[in-house]
């Protein structure tokens, strides 16, 4: 198989392996095995080099194995192949790395009817008032006062509170607009290959990998993000000002700042209405627990439970920064540029001159401003600041926690809908003090995030048809900052999960599993490589008794603490004002800056950091 | 404490509006676009650090301004930003304010092209609009400009240009052997005739002859045979300019008469003098003979009567010029042509009275003021002109820089009178001058893919020339 057949025309071995994944007839295979590959089209080199070895290697095997290429066996020796390869360690890595983009195409491609059909609501708000010009309509030279890179929650925030005080803010956004009207035609594969960088195929390479979706459009990952709105934990933000010395941190200081971003996200607790049967699920069993556990607060104004949330709001309700800060700040005069790839923030002379970005056609164009903000996203922060010379402090790129999370299912006897409804519903923090362990029910669509369903073939196949019967939590524990992000031109990402976060996931399986039996599920999906599925609590504690965390399939989405802000010039690259160390009139102003792991969803957190930040933007002094 | 450095620059290329419609580049219509200026440092270059200056000169846009008058800024900084930033504002004419603003992206991987290419934007610099950026252009500096550039680069702070005041005072010194001119022409635009005053101090080279102060007028009525008349000689006023039996030329007074000639004029404005010969050789005499003019697009005021005949002059633009040296050249062309709203063109071609050089063409030191900047930028150009002398007609063309020039001057014999000179050293020479005379001008811009037409004049009647030879 070459690298054309993964991006081009589908490949019979693919196809083959589609088949015998899911049990499909060769023209449903097929139809999957294609968007398989327009995804791979949009992978970064290594993971579709990664995929075609997987796909190579099946089909190596089964040349080895039965003596026939894997598209001219028989569904029956095909399934009975796949079986084989799944049961031997080695080789169910290597399905399971090809499970999870074909679940994801054959997931959207299954789901899309029932989706068309389901959006019968208009949206709820019109696309947000943006000044957006596309890189190629932009002057090659321009000025600013200020210039943010990325439109993230961070980006976003900085944008409208530096405009709405009068300095002429330019955001230059590497991804592109996204409207409401694609979010409702465009299938969801293809807005999923859209909306994530590397076609949402991020890695950070370790011992278990761990799958870190990010965002790349006008709006960054909020335009993806489930929309849960925690505020930063009154202990995190103590422990930031005392440890850390980050005085903006103060709980009394900071509180007004998250009252003023939740009044600007407009959150609310999820009404009953729209919790759907997963949410309900996971309430249930927590009140037989006795376990703490609440609706989430999330910035979704008149949500109507499409569950669509990780691949762009259809009725846009979903309340991303892309519809409040980033209209204020074009309200307020700030212009954004999309499709522009920032390649370095300038300086010379120890200051700040502006920045460098790259056009899709490879043009280049320069702002110049005094004032550089960088929200890129912790991914994407580090190798900006390397690529433009101002990588040199030590940790810079170092401390990255993901608030790593795994997933839990439960197969229950009666339909639970979970895709009818929020995707993410339910809070269930009993755990979260003592062990750090935040369980959010999360529909996930299938393939997406760390839910694998187990097996292949027809046992595979069957789970899929009867997937409505499936409640899906996700936990995210409290982890050490034991990541990090390297490369300049490139974002290269290493997770070596410690210890003793391996045995809070594994515990945080425990706890969901217990959560969902509590609720009356007939059986679990834990995770666990053989203990795949148990159906009682006995079972559970063996499995986790088992468990090895190496071999988890862990996904995170809250990447923080690359370019920690801090009081101490050895350990923070960041000062406890935002300004980057080293060079005078550049800030940092996203998930990057948080000295730890918040313990919640971000969101909040990164947008009132920047807002913190943004107050001190444009004071010409050095960095404490 | 730093030298100052100056020099000038010029650049062309294109336009291109924005707005909706394909991405620029996309063979959007846009137009040529260009500037000349000149740039001021308080400092050399510093390869290491940044320096900042500023610019003078004109730009030209097409659809934009046809060629506005451009001041702005300069930052030059080679190492520490990589950068050389160019912010010129100008009026359009339709009379809005636009800014270009723009830099060099100076890679030093590929530092040929990214020293020559200067991309900018180009904004609305005032009013309602103020802000909007209105188009993006991108200019080139031509390496073949390069001499130009180089030549014009001068170190030292900028000499203060002398007033007319000072250059209307008298340089002869008692010496012998000294030839000084004081002489004024300009164009009655009512009737369309021309005047010529000369005022002149012949001191011989025998210190036994008397010094003479004299002189003559002409007047080229547009219906008639010139007129000319001498006055003097007499011996020189103690005056600190010209003065001798009655006849006055002072630093605004033009009075006298000459046979049926009489006149009383005041002389004001004329802008900033116009240095035929570079300034170092009105100072110093280091040439044999040197003519610069103080008042280039001058206006006289007052009333010459030509027999019963009085011209009442309300402002009428003319020159004022002045030569000091040895005497007069072997050959010489020279001709003063106003073209309107303070430009001008003067050229003196001459070969030089020296043996051996007075076997050379004669070498056209050529000034044009366009848009408040005087082009060619430096004095070397002379040797890049050519100059072919005769009666009626003669020319002169070349080009420099970014610039060519192209200038046919015609002096009909019934419009000219002949007048005889006597150098110091007692040779003759005669003169054939009109202040009637007819000159075509045509400038020309070099863009980066032809020649564009950048002024075009025909003065019929209204140049101001003359040919001078030896029998
Ligand atoms: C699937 C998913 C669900 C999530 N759900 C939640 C949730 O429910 N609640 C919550 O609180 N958080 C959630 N998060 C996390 C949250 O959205 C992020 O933490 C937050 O958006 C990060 O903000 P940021 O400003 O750091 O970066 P981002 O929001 O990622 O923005 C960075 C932007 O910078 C751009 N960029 C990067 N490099 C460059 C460059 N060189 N030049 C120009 N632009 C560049 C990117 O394209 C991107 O648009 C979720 C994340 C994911 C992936």
């Amino acid at each position: 198989m070459t690298a054309a057949a993964v991006r081009g025309a589908p490949s019979s071995a693919l196809a083959g392996l589609c088949a015998a994944l899911l049990d499909l007839p060769d023209d449903e295979a097929a139809a999957v095995a294609s968007g398989v590959e327009a995804l791979a089209g949009r992978l970064p080199v290594a993971a579709r080099l990664a995929l075609r070895a997987g796909v190579g290697a099946a089909g190596v095997a089964a040349v080895s194995l039965t003596g026939r290429r894997l598209a001219g066996l028989d569904p029956d020796r095909r399934a009975r192949l796949v079986a084989v390869l799944g049961s031997h360690p080695r080789t169910a890595d290597l399905v399971d790395l090809v499970k999870v983009p074909v679940l994801l195409a054959h997931g959207a491609r299954a789901a899309a009817p029932e989706l068309a059909a389901r959006l019968t609501v208009p949206p709820v708000r019109p696309d947000g008032d943006l000044d957006v010009t596309p890189s190629p309509w932009w002057p090659s030279r321009s000025v600013a006062d200020v210039v943010v890179v990325g439109s993230g929650a961070g980006g976003a925030v900085v944008a409208r509170a530096l405009a709405r005080a009068g300095a002429s803010v330019v955001v230059v956004e590497e991804g592109r607009r996204f409207g409401v009207e694609e979010f409702r035609t465009r299938g969801t594969l293809e807005r999923f290959g859209d909306l994530y960088r590397d076609g949402g195929a991020t890695v950070a390479l370790g011992r278990p990998p761990v799958i870190l979706p990010v965002g790349r459009g006008v709006g960054g990952t909020t335009l993806v993000n489930s929309g849960t709105c925690y505020r930063t934990p009154p202990g995190v933000l103590v422990r930031w000002r005392d440890e850390h010395g980050v005085d903006l941190a103060d709980p009394a200081r900071f509180g007004p700042v998250l009252d003023e971003i939740e009044a600007m996200l407009a959150v609310a607790p999820v009404p009953d209405a729209v919790m759907g049967g997963n949410g309900r699920t996971a309430l249930r069993g927590a009140a037989a627990l006795g376990w703490s556990a609440h609706p989430l607060v999330r910035n979704a104004p008149g949500c109507a439970g499409m569950c669509q949330c990780a691949v762009g709001c259809p009725t846009n309700a979903k309340f991303g920064v892309h519809l409040n800060a980033l209209p204020d700040a074009c309200r307020a005069g700030a212009r954004i540029v999309s499709e522009a790839r920032v390649e370095a923030v300038m300086h010379g002379g120890g200051r700040a001159t502006g920045v460098r970005l790259r056009r899709p056609d490879g043009s280049v164009a320069e702002i110049l401003a005094a004032s550089v903000v960088v929200a890129a996203g912790a991914t994407e922060t580090p190798p900006l600041l390397r690529r433009s010379g101002l990588g040199r402090h030590p940790s810079l790129g170092r401390h990255l926690a993901v608030h790593p999370a795994v997933s839990t299912a439960g197969w229950f006897e009666d339909p639970v809908d979970a895709t009818r409804g929020v995707l993410q519903s339910v809070g269930v923090d009993e755990l979260h003090r003592s062990a750090g362990i935040l369980i959010e029910a999360t529909a996930t669509p299938p393939g997406m995030g760390s839910m694998v369903l187990p097996g292949a073939g027809r046992a595979l196949a069957d789970q899929l048809d009867r997937s409505d019967h499936l409640a899906t939590l996700g936990a995210m524990i409290a982890d050490a900052p034991a990541g990090r992000v390297v490369g300049s031109r490139h974002a290269v990402l290493r997770y070596d999960l410690t210890p003793r976060d391996g045995q809070r996931l594994v515990a945080a399986i425990g706890a969901m599993g217990r959560v969902l039996l509590a609720a009356g599920a007939t059986a679990v999906v834990t995770g666990i490589r053989g203990h795949e599925t148990v159906a009682d609590e006995g079972a559970l504690e063996e499995a986790l008794a088992h468990a090895d965390p190496a071999r988890l399939h862990v996904a995170a989405f809250h990447p923080t603490g690359t370019a920690a802000m801090g009081g101490d010039p050895d350990r923070h690259p960041v000062d406890e004002a935002g300004r980057l160390r080293g060079v005078v009139g550049v800030w940092v102003a996203d998930a990057s800056v948080l000295p730890t792991c918040p313990e919640v969803n971000p969101q909040m957190t990164i947008m009132a950091l920047a807002a913190s930040i943004a107050t001190g933007v444009g004071d010409g002094g050095p960095a404490r | 404490m730093a030298t100052p450095m100056r020099f000038t620059e010029a650049m062309e290329g294109s336009w291109h509006p924005i707005g909706p419609g394909p991405a620029p580049g996309d063979g959007v219509p846009g137009g040529p676009l260009g500037f000349e200026v000149a740039v001021e440092l308080p400092e050399p270059v510093r390869p290491l650090g940044t320096v900042h200056g500023t610019l003078v000169g004109t730009v030209h846009a097409r659809g934009l301004a046809v060629r506005a008058p451009a001041t702005g800024t300069i930052e030059i900084s080679p190492l520490e930003h990589r950068r050389v930033r160019y912010v010129l504002d100008f009026v359009g004419d339709d009379g809005t304010p636009f800014r270009f603003d723009g830099w060099k992206s100076i890679r030093w991987r590929r530092v040929a092209s990214t020293w020559t290419t200067l991309p900018g934007t180009i904004t609305v610099a005032g009013g309602a609009a103020a802000g909007t950026a209105i188009g993006t252009a991108t200019v080139w500096f031509a390496w073949r400009d390069a001499p130009s550039l180089v030549a014009s680069v001068r170190l030292g702070p900028p000499r203060r240009q002398p007033g007319p005041a000072a250059l209307a005072a008298r340089r002869w010194d008692g010496r012998p052997g000294r030839l000084e001119v004081w002489y004024d022409t300009f164009t009655d635009p009512a009737t369309g005739a021309g005047f010529w005053l000369h005022h002149e101090v012949v001191a011989p080279d025998d210190p036994g002859q008397p010094v003479q102060a004299h002189g003559w007028a002409a007047a080229f009525p547009p219906d008639g045979p010139p007129v000319w008349e001498r006055f003097g000689p007499g011996a020189p006023g103690e005056g600190p300019g010209f003065e001798a039996g009655g006849v006055v030329s002072g630093e605004t007074a033009r009075t006298g008469e000459a046979g049926e000639i009489t006149w009383d004029l005041e002389v004001a404005g004329g802008g900033p003098p116009l240095w035929t010969f570079p300034a170092a050789t009105w100072r110093r005499e280091v040439l044999p003979g040197a003519q610069i003019v103080p008042r280039p697009a001058a206006r006289y005021r007052g009333t010459v009567t030509v027999g019963d005949h009085p011209y009442r002059l309300d402002g009428v633009p003319g020159a004022t010029a002045r030569i000091y040296g040895h005497g007069n050249a072997e050959r010489w062309g020279w001709l003063h042509a106003d073209l309107g709203d303070g430009d001008v063109l003067e050229i003196v071609a001459a070969t030089p009275r020296r043996p051996g050089l007075d076997r050379l063409p004669p070498l056209p030191m050529v000034r044009l003021r366009l848009g408040g900047r005087d082009w060619p930028s430096s004095p070397w150009s002379a040797l890049a002109f050519h100059a072919r002398l005769g009666l009626p007609t003669w020319t002169v063309s070349g080009r420099w820089g970014r610039r060519r020039l192209q200038v046919t001057v015609t002096q009909p014999a019934d419009r000219c009178v002949r007048v005889g000179y006597r150098d110091p050293d007692g040779a003759t020479a005669t003169c054939t001058n009109t202040e009637r005379a007819r000159a075509r001008v045509l400038v020309e811009r070099r863009t980066p893919t032809a020649w564009a037409v950048e002024g075009e004049w025909d003065l019929d009647g209204t140049a101001h020339a003359e040919i001078g030879s030896r029998p």
